[in-house]
């Protein structure tokens, strides 16, 4: 497969990651789009060390991050006027309301959000979400911990208390 | 079995991510087979896995936006000969309207515009000629070389009908149709499965060289160029890469 082929390749989980992370579908496929265009306009520079997919996720984190710094309200839409993202299935989620999941990651820190969602959305191993957020693995794996209680929390989950708080 | 210590969620994180080495999976297994919470917390984090997989899963599965296509298409390697900055410019993904005939769909990023007459006749001759069983074509190709004589003096410019054999397509003739300021040609191809395709070559004296724009329809599909003096159309229910190839053959024989 050449350069081309694999950036193409990442696209989709590229695009499934952001709207996680957005929330609002423009907003994340105008970064999807700004990670594209940065990619191959620097395709040239690209030395093949480790995965492709690796390599786009790290542009789109840092044009995120630029995103955030630049114009921190630009895609800020309020939760209630959100649409409901796909059709929702009603299987074996049943016990886990999927709006409620879907709020509660927005409010998540930004940080927390782009580290669960590269975990547990994306699959990524520690080191290698780690790696990709430039954070130590502890600092993952504490960002981690508050992310999953925090979801818990707010999804009206809340994890017995018979464990003195982390962090 | 190590006592009353609950497990560290630090733990449970690196079980749960599955990253941990054999020896402390499996340490950690036991304890977890003995601390209900921690089972409890286990199972919701696959819940809010699942979740999460439910709630964004399918966006990975949607076809690509049109604006993220029309990049990628861009990027692709250039046919050999066209200029490079008109290539890097001008790569138009086109959707055509299904009562409206042609328009641009999502943001039009090529200056080739004027284009689209060309797509749009090449696209109604494909599918008024490729589905005729009696007359496909006007002279067939064992007169190939009266038809393109005589395709080249009724267009007034030297025609030939390309060779796509190493596509596995061989010309089945051809016809002249009409055109808004001169006739058009229309070669048609076909395949040994009894696909075909159809090269429509169109001069146009005004239009400026540009790259390849891809055009659609439903399963249709097809590739448009100017280059000196005419504007050529490629089309054919194919996938885009075979149909590339084609057209860059085509570019190739024509120029």
């Amino acid at each position: 497969m050449n350069l081309l082929d694999e950036i193409e390749a990442a696209i989709p989980s590229l695009r499934r990651y952001a709207h996680a992370l957005m929330r609002d579908r423009d907003g994340a496929d105008d970064l999807v789009q700004d990670s594209l265009e940065r990619a191959l306009s620097r395709r040239h520079l690209w030395r093949g060390e480790g995965p492709v997919r690796a390599w786009m996720f790290r542009i789109l984190l840092n044009l995120h991050r630029d995103g955030l710094r630049q114009a921190p309200r630009r895609h800020l839409v309020a939760i209630e006027s959100l649409p409901k993202e796909p059709a929702i299935p009603a299987r074996q989620e049943a016990h886990m309301d999927l709006r409620e999941v879907q709020v509660a990651i927005g409010r998540l820190p930004d940080d927390q959000r782009r580290a669960l969602l590269l975990v547990a959305l994306e699959g990524m191993s520690l080191a290698e979400a780690a790696a990709l957020l430039d954070i130590p693995e502890g600092t993952l794996v504490s960002r981690l911990g508050r992310a999953r209680a925090a979801l818990r929390e707010k999804t009206g989950r809340t994890a017995p208390h018979k464990k003195e708080g982390r962090a | 079995m190590t006592g009353p210590d609950p497990i560290r969620d630090e733990d449970l994180i690196a079980f749960h991510s599955g990253t941990l080495g054999k020896e402390a999976h499996d340490a950690l297994s036991a304890r977890i087979a003995a601390d209900p919470d921690a089972r409890a917390t286990l199972a919701e984090w696959d819940r809010q896995d699942a979740a999460l997989a439910a709630l964004y899963g399918p966006v990975a599965k949607e076809p690509l936006p049109e604006q993220l296509r029309a990049t990628l298409d861009a990027a692709a390697p250039p046919p050999r000969r066209p200029p490079a900055r008109l290539l890097a410019a001008a790569f138009a993904l086109l959707a055509i309207g299904a009562t409206a005939g042609w328009f641009a769909a999502g943001v039009m990023r090529s200056p080739a515009a004027p284009a689209f007459a060309i797509a749009d006749d090449a696209l109604r001759a494909h599918v008024t000629y490729v589905a005729e069983i009696a007359h496909p074509v006007e002279v067939a190709a064992d007169q190939a070389d009266h038809l393109v004589q005589w395709l080249s003096k009724r267009l007034g410019r030297d025609i030939k009908a390309p060779d796509f054999a190493a596509e596995g397509f061989l010309l089945m003739g051809g016809r002249l149709l009409p055109g808004a300021e001169s006739p058009a040609a229309l070669f048609m191809y076909e395949d040994d499965t009894g696909r075909r395709l159809t090269l429509y070559a169109l001069p146009e004296g005004g239009a400026e060289n540009s790259a390849f724009q891809f055009l659609s329809s439903g399963e249709t599909q097809g590739f448009y160029w100017h280059d000196a003096g005419l504007s050529y159309a490629v089309i054919g229910d194919l996938d885009r890469a075979r149909l590339r190839t084609i057209a860059l053959a085509a570019y190739d024989q024509l120029i």
